[in-house]
């Protein structure tokens, strides 16, 4: 690359910058020895031993086990169980109380335990402490069970049914004494009742197995049967649920549209707004009543076909005679008013 | 040889001049670490040292001694 004379001359720096390095590395060695602190990297032979680098198979550069730690086990002191070593951090989270996870497992649990006690104790005497957050407190009977069943919203669909199950073997000693726990319900818990309900009225809500989901489909949807249909209803509406029909399409329709309408209307206006308790009389009851068949009267009016309409008033005063707490007559005026239409 | 004693020089000048010198002389002081160079003369002088005793070594003996070897 160079000429021999350039290489020449290079060579020749380069030694010059080594005798330089050599100089300064010299002056740095006087200067140790003659402040005393030349020796000090130097340990005894016994010292240099125990440090060596360890070169053995299995063992880490300071002859240490790998794993040695993992088959360990220690005592916890909370619960005084053996734990194995890798597991113990976890363990004692969890027994404390006092990791970020644990703390949100146990507000989960208290949730879900509040609302299994809030919706079981409505059955029993709630009348005064929950007017306030349902208008139609003393509207216990009307709607279903399911209402109840519904109410602790919060939850999957999942824990929905369960407590469905579980309430269902309540309810059946519970039948004729107990209320409606919608009664204490917010404005949000009706709403999601409320999808529910336009779900069983025109919606398959057939139940998927993975998905835990109401199945959203028309209900003429071609992946469940009728009587997967029918056993949802039963599960939620109770005993008395019926089908809506599939073969009066239109009809049908129409009414459902007409009769959930005026359901969310009316329960998102009540929804909003606070009645006072003195309110959630018979008025109110009497209303409702009015209300349901009154809609149904309309309806009937225009529709030809009134065995949908039946079915469908048939199932609510049939539930609102089921779950009433205090025996009020809501049969005779129906089947009186129906005589009036037909 | 006069001119080659000029050039060269001349040639240090230059690398002064332009401060290139240090730079290689600190690329040269890494490199000479990084391969142990200096250890081994360290280990040298230790032994100049024990011989010579420690209380006389002085930095010409140092350099007489050890600028050969490196």
């Amino acid at each position: 690359m160079f000429s021999p004379g350039a290489q020449a001359i290079a060579q020749e720096i380069y030694a010059d910058l080594v005798e330089d390095s050599c100089l300064g590395f010299c002056f740095e060695v006087h200067r140790a020895v003659k402040c005393g602190y030349f020796f000090l990297d130097d340990t005894d032979p016994d010292s240099m031993k125990d440090f060596e680098i360890v070169d053995q198979p299995g063992l880490d550069i300071f002859g240490q086990v790998f794993n040695q730690w993992k088959s360990k086990e220690c005592v916890c002191p909370n619960c005084s169980r053996s734990i194995a070593a890798s597991r113990f951090a976890p363990h004692l989270e969890k027994c404390l109380g006092m990791g970020r996870n644990s703390s949100r497992i146990a507000n989960r649990r208290i949730a879900n335990s509040n609302n299994m006690n809030k919706s079981e104790s409505d059955q029993e005497d709630n009348d005064d402490i929950n007017d306030n957050d349902w208008s139609y407190g003393s509207e216990k009977k009307g709607v279903c069970r399911a209402w109840g069943n519904l109410g602790g919203s919060g939850a999957s669909q999942e824990e929905k049914i369960r407590q469905g199950e579980s309430r269902g073997k309540h309810e059946g000693n519970y039948n004729n004494s107990t209320g409606i726990s919608y009664e204490t319900l917010g404005p949000e818990e009706l709403r999601s009742l409320l999808t529910t309900l336009i779900f069983l009225f025109q919606q398959c809500g057939v139940i998927s197995e993975h998905t835990k989901k109401m199945c959203t489909r028309s209900l003429r949807c071609p992946q469940h049967t009728d009587e997967q249909r029918r056993a949802v209803r039963i599960y939620f509406l109770g005993p008395s649920a019926v089908l809506p029909e599939v073969e009066s399409s239109l009809d049908n329709d129409s009414f459902d549209m007409t009769d959930s309408q005026a359901l969310i209307s009316r329960l998102q206006w009540d929804g909003s707004s606070d009645l006072s308790p003195s309110d959630s009389g018979s008025s109110k009851t009497s209303e409702n009543q009015g209300w349901g068949l009154g809609t149904n009267s309309s309806e009937s009016r225009k529709t030809k076909k009134k065995k949908s309409h039946l079915s469908l008033v048939g199932t609510a005063s049939g539930l609102g005679s089921n779950k009433k707490k205090k025996p009020k007559p809501p049969a005779p005026p129906t089947p009186s008013i129906y005589d009036d239409i037909n | 040889m006069n001119k080659d004693a000029q050039m060269r020089a001349a040639i240090n000048q230059k690398l002064i001049e332009t401060g290139e010198r240090e730079r290689l002389k600190e690329l040269l002081r890494a490199k000479l670490i990084e391969c142990g160079w200096k250890d081994q003369l360290k280990a040298h002088c230790k032994e100049v040292i024990k011989e010579k005793g420690l209380e006389h070594v002085t930095v010409d003996d140092l350099v007489a001694e050890i600028t050969p070897k490196g």
